[in-house]
C-alpha cells in the first residue's frame, strides 16, 4: 500500500509537467497547422510555413519589430481520422490556426462558423493571391465569400499499361493517339470493359484486375456520374440525376459481373493496391496525378511513361470525357485572436507564392495553382507536371461547395458500394438513394 | 509442489491435449512470430528468416517523420496506465467498502446501478462523453482520457471491491471500534490490509486494461503531445505508404512486452479478475 | 448512526460524482442528440441567421417577395454609412475621400465595393477595408447575425416589416443551427442499409457467443478439467494471452495472417495457389476471421468462469461415477453441464452485451469491410457520428443509433439484475454508529 501514494503523486507530477504548455515570452507566436491526406510525398503542405515563417520574420526585423513565429505542424496520412480530430478539436475551441482540407469542407465549417473567410485578412487582389487561377478561387468560395486559398490542384486520370494495351492489339501509334480520342468520345468506359476483358481472357492480368478501380471512396467516384452525364449542383442546389446515376451504378455492377472487376474491391488494403497497380498487376485503373509520385518515388516503377499512359475519365452514355479537381486549401480556422489569424493569413499568402507552391506541386506531383507557377523552373522542367496540366486540366470539374454535399456523398456512396457488392441491383440503390436523399435532404436537393 | 489428484485419472488425456494443441497453433504460431520478425529479414515468399537485423527497430532512436517521440509516447502511457490504476483503485476501494459495510441511504439502489453499469455498452456513449471533457475542458489532455477511462471501468472495480470486502470478517471492525477508533481509522488501518490481494488484483488489472486502451484516446486525446502506445501504432498500421509488418511486430513487442511480464509474474491474480471475478 | 452515514456519502462521493459525469450525463445527453439533426454543418453549441443563397431558395415558395428583394448583394455609399466610419476613428481621409469622389455609388458585389475602398490614397489595410465596407453592406444576403433580432431588425431597416408569423418562417429558413427532429428514428426504422446493420449484428453477436464464448470456452474449460493441473495451466494461459494483448498489436497479428504478403499466403503459396488478402477477399473470409478474432478474446472468461464452476464440483461425484463406469462424455453430460447451468447464463448476458458494444476489433481488421459486409451497430454508430471519409459527422444520427445500444443495454443488464438476485447481496451492517 506504500507505493500506492507515492506512484500517485509521482504521476500527477508528471501529467502536470507533460500537460504544462512551452512558456512563450511575449513575442512569440505560435501558428499551428495542420493538414490531412498528407503522405511522405506532401510534406511541403505543412513545411511550407517553416519557409513563410521565416520571411515573414525577416519582413518584421527590417520594419523593426520583432516576431518569432513558432510552427506547430500535424500532417495526417488519412482522412477520417484528421477530419474527426479536426471537428472536435474545433468544436472544443481548440482548433489549429490553419488547416489545409479538401475544399468540399468549406461548406459544413462555413455554416457551422467553424472557418472565417480568408478574404476578411488577406487583400484577394494582391500578389500571389490575383494571379490564382480564378477557377480554382471560385472553388474555395462559399456564400459570396472566399473561405480558402487554394493550396494545390490536381486531376484524376485513367491510367492504361502500356505492355497490355500492346498485347489486345493496340500499336504504338493508337495508344499515343488514345487520349485524344478519348476527349472526343470515341472512346469511352464501354471499350474500358471491354479491353479489360480482353486483358483477362488473354490471362495477361489475374481475374478481377482487368479495371482496378480506387480502393476506397473518394472524389473519383463522382467523375463516372459526370461521364454518364450526371450534373452535382445547379444554381446551389445538388443535383441527382436518377438516370445519370442508375447508369453509374449499372456500370459498375457491369463491371463486376464482367469479372473485370471484384466485387469485394472495396476496403482492400491500400498497400496492396499500390503494390499491384506499381507492378503491372492490373490493367486498367484510376486515380490522380499524385500517384505519379506515390508510384515513381516509393512503389519503384521506374520508367512511368514506357509503361503507363493516361487519359481523362472517358465518357459513358449520356456524358463526356471529363475529369475532377480536387484542389486542397488553406483555411482558418475561428477562435482564434485578430493578431494570431492575421498572421496565419500572411504566412498563407507567402507560402502560395509560386516558388514555395511549386515545391509541393512537383514533389508531390500535384498541379500548380497558378500561371506564373508554370513558369518557376522546377515546375517548367517537369514532365509530368506540364504533360498533365496540358491534357487534363482544360476539362476538370470540381465538386461543389455545398453544405449539404456531405450528406449526399454519404448517400451515393453508400449504394453504389451496395450495387458493387451486389447487394442491391441497380434500380434498387437508386430508389433507395432517392428516397433517403428526399427524406434528409428534403428542398435542398433537385431530384430528376 | 505435489500434483493434485486428477479426476477420472484412469481415462488417457493425450488426445484432448493433441486436438487442444492443434487449436492453440495459430495463436502460438502469431505470438512466435511477432517476436521473430522483429530482429529478422524474411526473403518474400518464404517463412523461414535468413538475417538478423535491428532495423526495425530503429524507432527507438529515430524520430519518425510526423510522428511523435516514441519515448514520449511510452511516458505518456505509462502516466495515463498509473493514473487510471491510482483513480480505480482510491475510488473503488472506497465506494466499495461503502456499500459492503456502511450504512448510506439508497445503498441497494446504488448497488444495483454499478451492476447495471458494470456490463453497460458504455463504449456508445463517447459522442456525448466528448461533449461533457469538452465543457469541463478536458478535451485533448491526458487527464481528461485518464478520468473518462476509470469511470468506464470503475463499476467492475467497485463491484470487486465490494466483493472482497463482504469476505473480511466483522469482528476486526468490531475490536476497532472497540478500541474506539473511528470508522474511517478502521478501515484504513485494520480492513484496507485485509484485503491486500484485491487490491494488487484489481491494480494489475486497471493497468493492464489502461495500457490497452485504444479508442478512447483516439478520439478523445488525439494530439501529438497526449499520444498513447496503441493510437501510436494504429497510426503506423493505418498509413499505407509506409507498409512494413516488421516495424510494426518492432513497436507492437516494444509496447506489449511489459504486459507479458506482469502476465508471467501475477498470473494468478489476473485468473481470478478475468473470469468474472463475483467471487472474492 | 450519524459517522458511519457522513463517512459513507463522503467516501462514495468520489464513484458518485464520476458516474454522474461519465455515465449519466453521457446517457442523458444522447438521449437529447438523438432528437436533433446535429452534424458538423449545424455544429453542437448552436447556430446563427445567415441569409444564404440556399436559404433564399427556402423561402421562395413561402414569401416570394422578400426572397427576391434578399437575393442581391448591395453596398451604397451613403450618409449613414460615412457617419459610422467618423465616429470609428480610421483616418479620417477614408470618409473625406469617399464623400466626395464616390457618394452614392451603388455595388452589386463586396469584392466592387472593396475595390473602390482600397484604392483610398491613404490605403486601408485589408482588415480596415472589411471593416469599412461592412458599414455600407444595404443587404442582408451572406451576412452572419449572431442572434434572432439582430438579423429581423437589419430586415425591417431595409423596409421588410414582417409579421410574427413571417418572422418564424426566416428564421427558420435562415437557422444555420441544428433543430429538434425524430427523424433519427424514421430513418433507422425504415432505411434498408440499417435493417442490413442490424441483421449483421444479429448474426455477429449470436454465432461469436455461441461458438466461442460459450462453445468453445466450455470445450476448453471441460478439456483442461481432464488435464494434469501443469498442463492445463499452459493452456490456459495460451488462451488468456488474446485478452490481455492490447487489441492494437492483437489485430496486427491476425493482419499479418491474413494479409496478402502474411502468412497464409505464403504458406498457401508453396502450394501454388496465388497470394490475396485472406482477410478482405470476400465477405465470408471477412466473417470468419472477424468471428476468429473476436471469440478468440472472448472464449477466455468462460474458460475461467467455468474451470472454476466445474472446480467447484465435489470430487465425489465424478469417483463415484467412475466406480459406476460412466465415460466422460456421461460425466459431461450427467454431472457438469446441469451445474453449469447457472455459469453458462451469466456468461451469455454478460458476453451479448460486450459484443453488442466492442467495435475495437472490427474496426481495426476490416473498418467493417469488405463493403459494408462487417459493419455492426456500434461500429456504424461510430462511423455515422465521428468517422467517415466525407467528414460529415452526424452526431444526431449517431447518438440515436447509440441509443438504440443504451436500451438494448439497459434493458438486457435488468435482466440479468434479476436473475442474479442482487438484493441477496446486500447484507444489512452489523455496526449501526
Amino acid at each position: 500500500m506504500t507505493v500506492l501514494p507515492i506512484l500517485k503523486s509521482a504521476a500527477l507530477a508528471a501529467v502536470l509537467l507533460a500537460s504544462t504548455a512551452v512558456f512563450a515570452s511575449a513575442k512569440d507566436v505560435t501558428i499551428s497547422v495542420w493538414s490531412g491526406g498528407s503522405g511522405p510525398n506532401d510534406n511541403y503542405r505543412t513545411d511550407a510555413f517553416d519557409i513563410a515563417a521565416d520571411i515573414l520574420e525577416r519582413e518584421a526585423a527590417i520594419r523593426g519589430e520583432q516576431l518569432n513565429i513558432i510552427v506547430q505542424k500535424t500532417p495526417y496520412s488519412g482522412w477520417e481520422d484528421f477530419k474527426q480530430a479536426l471537428t472536435l478539436a474545433a468544436e472544443a475551441k481548440k482548433a489549429p490556426n490553419i488547416v489545409a482540407t479538401g475544399h468540399e469542407d468549406i461548406g459544413p465549417w462555413a455554416q457551422a462558423g467553424l472557418i472565417v473567410p480568408v478574404e476578411n485578412y488577406i487583400d484577394l487582389d494582391s500578389w500571389p493571391i490575383g494571379d490564382i487561377y480564378p477557377n480554382l478561387m471560385e472553388i474555395t468560395s462559399f456564400n459570396g465569400a472566399v473561405y480558402g486559398i487554394p493550396q494545390d490542384a490536381e486531376s484524376r486520370p485513367m491510367f492504361f499499361w502500356k505492355p497490355y494495351m500492346k498485347a489486345i492489339g493496340y500499336t504504338d501509334s493508337d495508344i499515343e493517339a488514345l487520349p485524344g480520342k478519348i476527349e472526343k468520345g470515341e472512346y469511352t468506359l464501354k471499350n474500358v470493359l471491354e479491353d479489360a476483358r480482353k486483358m483477362q481472357d488473354k490471362g495477361l492480368v489475374q481475374a478481377g484486375y482487368g479495371f482496378y478501380p480506387r480502393n476506397s471512396n473518394g472524389p473519383d467516384y463522382w467523375q463516372f456520374y459526370t461521364s454518364f452525364g450526371g450534373v452535382m449542383e445547379e444554381e446551389g442546389k445538388l443535383v441527382f440525376d436518377k438516370a445519370a446515376m442508375k447508369r453509374t451504378y449499372q456500370y459498375f455492377a457491369d463491371l463486376v459481373k464482367a469479372g473485370v472487376t471484384k466485387k469485394n474491391h472495396i476496403g482492400m488494403p491500400g498497400d496492396q493496391w499500390w503494390k499491384e497497380v506499381a507492378t503491372g498487376k492490373a490493367g486498367i485503373w484510376h486515380g490522380g496525378t499524385w500517384h505519379y509520385a506515390r508510384l515513381v518515388n516509393q512503389e519503384g516503377l521506374k520508367d512511368f511513361f514506357a509503361n503507363v499512359q493516361f487519359t481523362l475519365i472517358p465518357a459513358g452514355e449520356g456524358g463526356k470525357a471529363n475529369t475532377l479537381t480536387h484542389p486542397l486549401a488553406y483555411l482558418l480556422m475561428a477562435g482564434h485572436t485578430e493578431e494570431e489569424t492575421q498572421i496565419a493569413a500572411d504566412l498563407i499568402k507567402i507560402a502560395s507564392e509560386p516558388r514555395i507552391n511549386a515545391l509541393h506541386a512537383i514533389k508531390s506531383a500535384h498541379l500548380g495553382i497558378s500561371p506564373s507557377e508554370t513558369k518557376v523552373d522546377l515546375y517548367a522542367g517537369n514532365r509530368w507536371a506540364s504533360e498533365a496540366t496540358e491534357r487534363l486540366l482544360p476539362h476538370a470539374n470540381a465538386m461543389p461547395n455545398n453544405a449539404e454535399f456531405g450528406k449526399y456523398w454519404t448517400i451515393m456512396w453508400k449504394n453504389l458500394e451496395a450495387t458493387w457488392t451486389g447487394a442491391k441491383t441497380a434500380d434498387a440503390a437508386v430508389n433507395d438513394a432517392e428516397t433517403e436523399l428526399k427524406s434528409t435532404l428534403g428542398n435542398s436537393i433537385i431530384i430528376r | 509442489m505435489a500434483e493434485k489428484p486428477q479426476p477420472s485419472a484412469n481415462f488417457s488425456s493425450l488426445p484432448v491435449i493433441l486436438l487442444l494443441t492443434l487449436f492453440s497453433l495459430p495463436l502460438v504460431l502469431m505470438y512466435a512470430y511477432l517476436f521473430i520478425d522483429t530482429i529478422s529479414e524474411t526473403p518474400v515468399g518464404s517463412l523461414i528468416p535468413n538475417e538478423f537485423t535491428l532495423r526495425h527497430w530503429s524507432f527507438l532512436w529515430q524520430t519518425k517523420t510526423g510522428k511523435p517521440n516514441i519515448w514520449l509516447v511510452t511516458l505518456n502511457t505509462f502516466i495515463f496506465a498509473s493514473c487510471i490504476t491510482a483513480v480505480i483503485l482510491t475510488v473503488a476501494s472506497m465506494a466499495g467498502y461503502v456499500l459492503s459495510r456502511l450504512n448510506v441511504p439508497a445503498r441497494g439502489f446504488f448497488l444495483a446501478g454499478v451492476m447495471v453499469l458494470h456490463a453497460f455498452p458504455s463504449v456508445t456513449l463517447i459522442i456525448a462523453i466528448f461533449i461533457v471533457l469538452q465543457y469541463i475542458g478536458l478535451y485533448n489532455s491526458l487527464i481528461g482520457v485518464i478520468l473518462v477511462k476509470a469511470a468506464i471501468d470503475l463499476p467492475l472495480g467497485i463491484w470487486l471491491m465490494k466483493g472482497f470486502y463482504d469476505t473480511v470478517p466483522w469482528e476486526i471492525e468490531m475490536a476497532g471500534i472497540v478500541d474506539g477508533a473511528s470508522r474511517f481509522t478502521v478501515w484504513r488501518r485494520l480492513v484496507l490490509p485485509q484485503i491486500k490481494p484485491a487490491v494488487m488484483a484489481l491494480g494489475l488489472f486497471s493497468f493492464l486494461t489502461g495500457w490497452s486502451e485504444f479508442i478512447l484516446p483516439q478520439v478523445l486525446a488525439p494530439g501529438a503531445q497526449v499520444q498513447v502506445l496503441s493510437v501510436y501504432l494504429a497510426s503506423l498500421i493505418i498509413d499505407d505508404n509506409n507498409f512494413d509488418f516488421g516495424t510494426f511486430k518492432a513497436v507492437g513487442v516494444f509496447y506489449v512486452v511489459p504486459v507479458l511480464i506482469l502476465y508471467v509474474f501475477f498470473q494468478k491474480h489476473l485468473m481470478n479478475i478475468y473470469g468474472g471475478g463475483t467471487k472474492g | 448512526m450519524r459517522t458511519s452515514r457522513t463517512l459513507g456519502l463522503f467516501m462514495i462521493a468520489p464513484a458518485s460524482i464520476m458516474i454522474f459525469l461519465f455515465f449519466l450525463m453521457p446517457v442523458v445527453l444522447t438521449a437529447i442528440f438523438a432528437m436533433t439533426n446535429m452534424s458538423t454543418a449545424t455544429g453542437i453549441s448552436g447556430g446563427a441567421w445567415q441569409v444564404t443563397q440556399a436559404a433564399v431558395n427556402r423561402l421562395k415558395t413561402d414569401l416570394p417577395e422578400l426572397a427576391d428583394g434578399i437575393a442581391e448583394p448591395r453596398f451604397i455609399i451613403d450618409e449613414e454609412g460615412l457617419k459610422e466610419l467618423e465616429t470609428l476613428k480610421l483616418k479620417p481621409g477614408f470618409a473625406a475621400e469617399l464623400r466626395a469622389e464616390h457618394m452614392g455609388e451603388v455595388y452589386p458585389s463586396r469584392r466592387e465595393a472593396e475595390r473602390v475602398i482600397k484604392a483610398l490614397k491613404d490605403r486601408p489595410s485589408t482588415r480596415e477595408v472589411k471593416q469599412i465596407s461592412d458599414l455600407f453592406n444595404r443587404s442582408v444576403l451572406n451576412t452572419r447575425f449572431e442572434t434572432r433580432d439582430e438579423l429581423m431588425a437589419n430586415l425591417k431597416k431595409l423596409g421588410f416589416d414582417l409579421t410574427p408569423q413571417q418572422q418564424d418562417i426566416v428564421a427558420r429558413a435562415t437557422y444555420t443551427g441544428w433543430i429538434w427532429t425524430t427523424d433519427n428514428f424514421r430513418i433507422i426504422s425504415s432505411s434498408p442499409d440499417m435493417a442490413q446493420i442490424f441483421f449483421n449484428t444479429a448474426f455477429y453477436v449470436s454465432v461469436t457467443l455461441l461458438l466461442f464464448n460459450v462453445g468453445y470456452a466450455l470445450f476448453l474449460a471441460l478439456t483442461t478439467h481432464y488435464m494434469q493441473a501443469s498442463t492445463a495451466s499452459v493452456f490456459r494461459a495460451i488462451w488468456l494471452l488474446p485478452r490481455i494483448t492490447p487489441v492494437v498489436i492483437y489485430v496486427l497479428l491476425w493482419k499479418w495472417l491474413t494479409w496478402d504478403s502474411g502468412f497464409i499466403s505464403t504458406f498457401m503459396s508453396q502450394f501454388g495457389y496465388p497470394p490475396k488478402n485472406y482477410l478482405l477477399d470476400t465477405a465470408y473470409n471477412a466473417w470468419f476471421f472477424v468471428i476468429l478474432i473476436n471469440g478468440f478474446i472472448g472464449a477466455s472468461m468462460g474458460m475461467l468462469v467455468f474451470s472454476s464452476a466445474i472446480k467447484a464440483i465435489p470430487q465425489t461425484q465424478f469417483h463415484a461415477s467412475e466406480v459406476d463406469g460412466a465415460s466422460r462424455l456421461q460425466q459431461i453430460r450427467y454431472i457438469i453441464l446441469p451445474q453449469l447451468r447457472w455459469p453458462i447464463l451469466f456468461v451469455t448476458c454478460y458476453q451479448t452485451l460486450s459484443l453488442l458494444a466492442s467495435f475495437n476489433e472490427i474496426l481495426l481488421s476490416t473498418r467493417g469491410g469488405p463493403g459494408k459486409a462487417t459493419e455492426v451497430w456500434s461500429l456504424a454508430a461510430f462511423h455515422t457520428a465521428l468517422n467517415n471519409y466525407t467528414g460529415n459527422l452526424e452526431y444526431g444520427l449517431g447518438a440515436a443509433m447509440a441509443l438504440v445500444l443504451v436500451v438494448v443495454g439497459i434493458i438486457l443488464s435488468l435482466i440479468y439484475l434479476r436473475i442474479f438476485r442482487y438484493d441477496t447481496l446486500i447484507s444489512k451492517p452489523l455496526i449501526e454508529d
